[in-house]
């Protein structure tokens, strides 16, 4: 088979369907990572516009350009949008696009879960967007502090959009974390070891497992105040046991690793592009790989810096003074890291360059304001000052926006296969680097003069008019610039001439493949031996449109590709992606029908669009695996592979391992919320505890342990050639014990509006009945699918992924129930 | 998976460390259960400096093992940033629970 005659035939398996229709039913990474793009990109430009607005009334003294009300939705929504809309999205798209490229292999672990995270990201933010467009948009600052935000403060609708619009969108984080993980450590080209992985996919790997451990503490703080709002669990009321500095605790665990989830991608940009433009090799591989992951733990022991004049007491200031000095450490490695990739190269000065050097200039400052707020006594001066404001752009954009824009610049020619004609991007750059530095650097000194934020309006006289009007001209010269990008990107999509294989010179594997990208990526995939393939073989990419590589022959029509092993990579054995499908989309509508439930106070909408997501989560998995034994089969260079089913550790395996990650990272940060209110809200302890319930006791221990054991026995019964139905049987109804036991602590304490006692019962039984009901549902679902013949000796990678949410049931039944239990057995 | 925990165990264990310690400060705080002397010093003050040396010897611990045969990556690069990393953690065990010993407890 020649190149093009494969090309056609792999064009036919893997393209989207035609028209409008294939915006729905893609799951492609190509396509839904430019519809991630384009769509954070818009975000970004409503956030521009919501900043430019707050910069025309904060120009003048006393302007009555808007009022108090219309403000402070104004800037919240900037920040939020800007926070969760445009930056993490983006991050997301960027990496849905790329890392299957830079990996080598075809599409990323789980398509289908790509598009519904897209979906979830669209109707989450759509919420937002409307709530801003009808005046009742969320008005309590971007991180929403509770009693402002809670009942007492905003009884209106404007803090559920927040609430519920933004718990959507971390749906689509959480999946995409999940789906990024597995990838980058299975999903590698045949030879792409972990450490010759590109420096970007490592950064990758250790973003996404911050958001699966970063953003579950948020996820649970929107549940308990959503909960707070609509039902009357007083998580955050004193006077009910409640504590509102609980919320500050759950923001910011999310909150501070935040920033650094949108640094380190960023960074990887940098290190990334950094060599190509200084045609040489990035100095320090080992050096920075280790510095992003440092980088990355580290930031999750700086929460409480964000909560320095809150009262607690020097010990715990001074514990999270220390750990934000330290963070300084690593980013400098990187730093020197990168100086001296440009030492030893011979450095061009393009544009991707020219958004390298202007990152280098602001994010430096921003880190060096963020040492000085480190320090406990400065911070209490600047705390809630534009000082902050100034600092975080600086950071913000300095650390994520211009590589942002060195990236677009850099990866352009990939994405529409055309070389870069006109040239009004230099002359942008030069607008936003002043534009921003204006605005920001006047923006430090108002408010070192006192200058607090979120006011909308202020008196003149006190210093500040020149500063701010000043500020605001500066603004206003960036905002220029953003739209003189824009257009530059149009019209150079759109009329500039076709462009070459590789236009600047990489090594890595994303540009081994005509450009644009087709839609099955890699026509065969390469075998790596290097880190930087291309630079050692600059032909690769011809080689493996002539099918060179591993699975080089379509003949069998599907959409295949190789998982290989984490360490190694070594091929483990071969994946069949699924074809195009509605069902992300038609499943991210349904769950939205909780949120809209909830909204809306139509609370019949909810188990309704539960029965719908369990129908459409049924269906979903009925399509996946096979009804007999395929045994090894040819992927290519003299090499059989069994096919994913077949294997102990499927993709849904891996899949649930680090889903099951951020599931316990939301336990874990409810406990630490339940000790929290325990230890330090005034009005503890609660009137009465809870009677422990012996035969719900035993009833928990006893079905827990059953599901576990009979999960196993069914794995085993299956591998001597058995039938396994029985024991899933058994396993569903142990789970269905655990569930009952659930249900006993809510009837035990049917007030939950009493205290913030029996309303943490409640989450956390409901949280146990939720996890029983999910191992019921899988126990049923493999039970059908064993009697339809799906299992089988060789098949019993889906008894285990059952296997280990049963044995997380256990986990969390034997925990929650006994912090629900054994206070009052003590007491 | 044996490289990813080389690479990962040592700082979530400092990172676990660290909110233990936390949290231990802000239970004494609650409860006043260690108010107690023993030899000029506060039980308080001799949980939270025992806390913060049994957390640096097991990260001293991990350090050692990373760098044995028997437990290191077989990988130069590999082993090259799990024991980087095994020393990053180390320095933020001595460093960010300095305050034990340095600070009042609870004001």
């Amino acid at each position: 088979m020649n190149a093009l005659r494969r090309h056609r035939a792999l064009s036919r398996i893997w393209a989207s369907d035609p028209g409008f229709r294939g915006w729905f039913t893609t799951v492609n990474h190509n396509d839904v990572g430019r519809m991630f793009i384009v769509t954070s990109v818009f975000f970004f430009l409503v956030g521009g516009i919501l900043a430019m607005l707050i910069r025309a009334q904060l120009a003048t003294p006393r302007s009555a350009f808007v009022g108090p009300e219309i403000y402070n939705q104004i800037f919240t929504m900037h920040g939020t949008i800007m926070m969760f809309l445009f930056a993490i999205p983006l991050i997301e798209g960027v990496a849905i696009y790329l890392l299957p490229k830079l990996l080598g292999t075809r599409d990323l672990a789980y398509p289908r879960l790509t598009a519904f995270g897209y979906w979830c990201y669209v109707f989450g933010g759509s919420m937002l967007l409307f709530s801003l467009l009808v005046g009742i948009a969320p008005d309590s600052g971007w991180f929403l502090y509770p009693p402002l935000s809670s009942t007492l403060g905003q009884p209106g609708i404007n803090s559920d959009f927040w609430l519920l619009g933004i718990t959507f969108v971390e749906i689509s984080a959480i999946a995409a974390a999940v789906e990024i993980t597995v990838t980058v450590l299975r999903y590698r080209a045949p030879g792409m070891s972990l450490t010759r992985m590109p420096v970007l996919a490592w950064y990758l790997l250790v973003t996404v497992v911050m958001i699966l451990t970063g953003f579950p503490p948020l996820i649970l703080g929107s549940i308990l105040l959503e909960l707070e709002r609509a039902f009357g669990m007083p998580f955050f009321q004193v006077e009910h046991g409640g504590d509102s500095l609980l919320w500050q605790h759950l923001f910011w665990l999310f909150g501070h690793p935040e920033v650094y989830i949108i640094f380190l991608p960023a960074a990887g940009v940098i290190s990334t592009i950094l060599p190509v433009m200084a045609r040489t090799t990035l100095l320090g591989y080992g050096w920075v790989v280790a510095a992003a992951i440092a980088l990355g733990v580290l930031s999750f022991g700086l929460w409480v810096h964000h909560m320095y004049v809150t009262g607690i007491p020097h010990m715990g200031v001074a514990f999270f003074s220390a750990a934000s000095t330290l963070v300084a450490v690593p980013t400098a490695v990187q730093v020197f890291a990168w100086i001296g990739t440009l030492w030893k190269g011979q450095p061009q000065l393009r544009l991707p360059m020219l958004w390298i050097l202007g990152f280098f200039v602001t994010f430096v400052i921003g880190g060096l304001t963020g040492v000085m707020v480190a320090i406990v006594p400065f911070d209490a001066q600047v705390h809630d000052t534009y000082f902050i404001v100034a600092h975080l752009h600086y950071v913000l954009v300095g650390g994520f926006v211009f590589p942002m824009m060195a990236a677009l610049y850099y990866w352009l020619p990939h994405v529409t296969g055309r070389k870069r004609f006109f040239k009004l991007g230099e002359a942008a750059f030069w607008l936003i680097f002043l534009g921003f530095h204006v605005t920001f650097l006047a923006l430090h000194w108002v408010g070192l003069l006192g200058m607090r934020r979120r006011i909308y309006t202020f008196d003149s006289g006190q210093g500040w008019e020149l500063v701010n009007l000043i500020s605001s001209i500066g603004g206003f010269v960036a905002t220029i610039g953003f739209g003189l990008v824009l257009v530059d990107i149009i019209v150079n999509a759109v009329v500039a001439t076709r462009g070459v294989r590789n236009p600047w010179g990489a090594g890595t594997l994303e540009w081994a493949m005509p450009t644009p990208p087709p839609a099955y990526t890699f026509a065969s995939l390469p075998s790596v031996s290097e880190r930087d393939p291309l630079l050692k073989e600059p032909r690769l990419g011809v080689g493996l449109a002539k099918g060179e590589g591993f699975l080089g022959d379509p003949s069998r029509g599907r959409r295949e590709t190789l998982c290989v092993e984490t360490a190694s990579g070594r091929p483990a054995y071969l994946v069949t992606f699924p074809d195009n499908s509605a069902l992300p989309f038609a499943l991210s509508a349904v769950t939205g029908g909780i949120f809209l439930g909830m909204l809306l106070k139509a609370y019949w909408l909810i188990p309704l669009s539960i029965l719908g997501i369990v129908a459409l989560g049924v269906r979903w998995v009925w399509t996946t695996g096979a009804d007999r034994d395929r045994g090894p089969m040819d992927v290519g260079r003299g090499v059989s592979l069994i096919p994913a089913e077949e294997a102990e550790d499927p993709p849904g395996w891996w899949g649930s391992v680090f889903l099951l990650l951020a599931d316990a990272t939301l336990f874990g940060s409810l406990l630490f919320g339940y000790a929290f209110l325990w230890t330090v809200a005034p009005n503890w302890p609660p009137p009465s505890y809870l009677a422990p319930d012996p035969v719900a006791a035993v009833l928990a221990a006893v079905g827990g342990l059953v599901a576990v054991a009979a999960f196993r026995l069914a794995a085993r019964a299956l591998e001597q050639g058995g039938s396994a139905i029985g024991w899933l049987i058994l396993a569903a109804l142990g789970a269905g014990a655990v569930g009952a036991a659930a249900i006993s602590v809510m009837v035990a304490r049917p007030d939950f509006t009493a205290h913030a006692y029996d309303a943490t019962l409640w989450v956390i039984a409901g949280y146990v009945l939720l996890h029983a009901a999910l191992a019921v549902l899988m126990a049923l679902f493999l039970a059908a699918r064993g009697w339809l013949g799906f299992l089988g000796p060789r098949r019993r990678g889906p008894v285990r992924v059952g296997q280990i949410w049963a044995d997380y049931l256990l986990v969390v039944a034997a925990i929650g129930l006994g912090a629900a239990w054994l206070p009052g057995a003590f007491a | 998976m044996t490289e990813i925990l080389r690479i990962s165990v040592p700082m979530t264990f400092w990172l676990a460390a660290f909110s233990a310690v936390y949290g231990l400060q802000g239970f004494i705080c609650s409860r006043h259960w260690f108010e107690a002397e023993v030899e000029g010093l506060t039980v308080a003050r001799m949980a939270l400096v025992g806390a913060w040396l049994l957390v640096i010897a097991v990260q001293v611990a991990m350090l050692a093992m990373l760098r044995a045969e028997r437990w290191a990556s077989p990988e130069p690069t590999m082993r090259f940033v799990s024991v980087t990393l095994a020393v990053v953690a180390l320095v933020a065990a001595v460093w960010s629970l300095v305050p034990v010993a340095t600070t009042s407890i609870c004001y």
